[in-house]
């Protein structure tokens, strides 16, 4: 769906701190939303941890930044790095261009997604929080 | 109580066309189109930009020239009528109490340009300081609008819209004008490193914008041709930051020295009696311990005011500004550094998080000057 500027598709779901999760299979595919690279506008550098690291739900794991700005990226989801996007490091305006599809960070293999689930939010849900951000 | 932010002349433009932010007081654009288009615009040809938050203040009077040697470091007798130069105010300890450019407007007449954020402190010092002299200190931030033409396509810009010759007007040199029929004084000074013009759009108070508003209209109009792009603070920052300029608050402040600051060409050590001389002679007697350097990334990663810089397990110094390079396309910073490391080439690591970087001592600015800047070859 698409809300005010921003594109929310409907089959992920979301953290408060603007990560997307999409599951497949025992891993998910983390990112940032649209509404949060809009907000950083013009992302320069993309830094997430290595591989193999061990990452809990809304614990820090990596940093975006924008010409004026840093800001953390904190993991939706519990679990184990597989995969890091590489080609973040040369190209970061990926992150605004295709924040959903080629702009995506990290898999991660899943730890307790049912628990995970339960601090996350629906499309619709995070549609309105964001409209209430906007008010 | 905090107070609603102020606005500027062209506040309804900013609005509606801008991501805006506080800065100081002021409610200012940050960026309109983005701020790597708006800084390339600049380098590559011509952006405007409105700097009405700026302090200024008038000093007038037989004594003015007398005033303001006694209150700044650089040499005032030196500056004719029509030109201005870049200048700084020291406590007595030899810290900056801010910078600025100051134009000779007549004999006895001067118009200093200082730092948003230092506005009050700046005039307060003023008038504190000229009971002595008889001269008179008039702070006219809120009736003069003052915009920023800046890039190698700035004077054809502004040429079509004024009624002087603008190629008569040297860098830092100054004129009165009619901008679009509106009365305005111009200098060939900025804050980009580029070749431009800072505009005072004159009897322009904030209640009345439609002078300002006329002026910066003419030169989006004027401008268009050139691929002109609207700048906000963003671009600002990053511009002055890659030609090497100092933010005040963050690269220099009372706890700095001109001297630390690589600012010695602004300190006339042999005039006369002034504000801050004696604790200067001695600094430089003695010589400086740290210094203000250029630092480039040779790694990937962004350094950022306060992040350290260590060479050999030892913390030398910080940052205090730094930023992605829209020129470079990697990360720079201002630092200062103790004094043994500060040569240029020398290598040295700044903890960005937790993970130290490879960063290297580089001169100002830190574009190529033969390709950009003010000196570029043509």
């Amino acid at each position: 769906m698409r809300v005010l500027d921003y594109e929310i598709p409907d089959t992920l779901c979301y953290s408060r701190e603007h990560e997307w999760v999409r599951i497949e299979g025992k891993e998910a595919v983390v990112g940032i939303t649209d509404y949060a690279q809009k907000q950083l506008h013009e992302i320069v550098y993309v830094e997430v941890q290595k591989v193999g690291a061990n990452i809990e739900q809304f614990q820090a794991m990596g940093t975006v930044e924008s010409v004026k700005s840093v800001s953390d990226i904190f993991a939706p989801v519990s679990g184990t790095i597989t995969k890091v996007n590489e080609e973040l490091a040369e190209s970061p305006e990926i992150l605004n261009q295709d924040p959903y599809g080629k702009g995506w960070l990290a898999r991660i293999n899943l730890k307790d997604f049912k628990n995970d689930l339960k601090k996350l939010l629906t499309a619709q849900q995070y549609a309105d929080y964001i409209k209430e951000m906007e008010k | 109580m905090s107070k609603s932010p102020k606005k500027t002349h062209l506040y309804e433009f900013h609005k509606q066309t801008a991501k805006m932010t506080e800065f100081v007081g002021f409610e200012m654009p940050i960026w309109y189109k983005g701020i790597i288009p708006e800084h390339m615009a600049v380098r590559n040809s011509v952006g405007v930009f409105d700097i009405t938050h700026m302090g200024r203040a008038l000093i007038t009077g037989a004594k003015s020239e007398a005033f303001l040697n006694y209150v700044t470091t650089n040499d005032v007798a030196a500056l004719t009528p029509l030109s201005a130069h870049y200048s700084n105010m020291c406590n007595e300890q030899g810290g900056i109490k801010d910078d600025f450019v100051l134009s000779r407007l007549e004999e006895e007449k001067f118009l200093i340009v200082y730092n948003a954020a230092n506005r009050s402190k700046d005039y307060e010092w003023l008038v504190k300081n000229s009971k002595p002299f008889s001269v008179k200190v008039e702070d006219v931030s809120d009736s003069i609008a003052m915009f920023a033409v800046q890039g190698p396509n700035a004077e054809k810009t502004l040429q079509k819209i004024a009624d002087l010759d603008l190629s008569k007007i040297e860098r830092f040199k100054c004129g009165w004008t009619r901008l679009e029929d509106v009365e305005s004084f111009l200098s060939r000074t900025g804050y980009t490193g580029e070749d431009g013009f800072e505009i005072f759009v004159w009897n322009s108070p904030i209640e009345n914008p439609t002078n300002a508003v006329k002026v910066w209209k003419a030169i989006m109009e004027t401008g268009k041709e050139f691929g002109i792009e609207t700048c906000g603070l963003g671009a600002r920052d990053t511009l002055r930051l890659e030609a090497g300029m100092c933010l005040y608050g963050n690269d220099i402040d009372e706890t700095t020295t001109p001297l630390e600051a690589g600012l010695s060409f602004v300190v006339k050590l042999k005039k006369d009696a002034f504000i801050g001389k004696d604790a200067l002679t001695k600094h430089k007697a003695e010589g400086i311990k740290r210094k203000r350097v250029g630092l480039t990334m040779l790694e990937k990663g962004i350094p950022r005011p306060g992040h350290d810089v260590w060479k050999n397990n030892e913390r030398i110094g910080h940052i205090t500004s730094g930023t992605f390079s829209p020129i470079l396309e990697r990360g720079i910073a201002m630092a200062y550094i103790s004094i043994q490391h500060a040569t240029e080439g020398n290598r040295v690591a700044i903890k960005i998080r937790d993970k130290l970087s490879e960063a290297q001592v580089v001169k100002f600015p830190f574009y190529d000057p033969a390709k950009y800047g003010h000196g570029r070859q043509k």
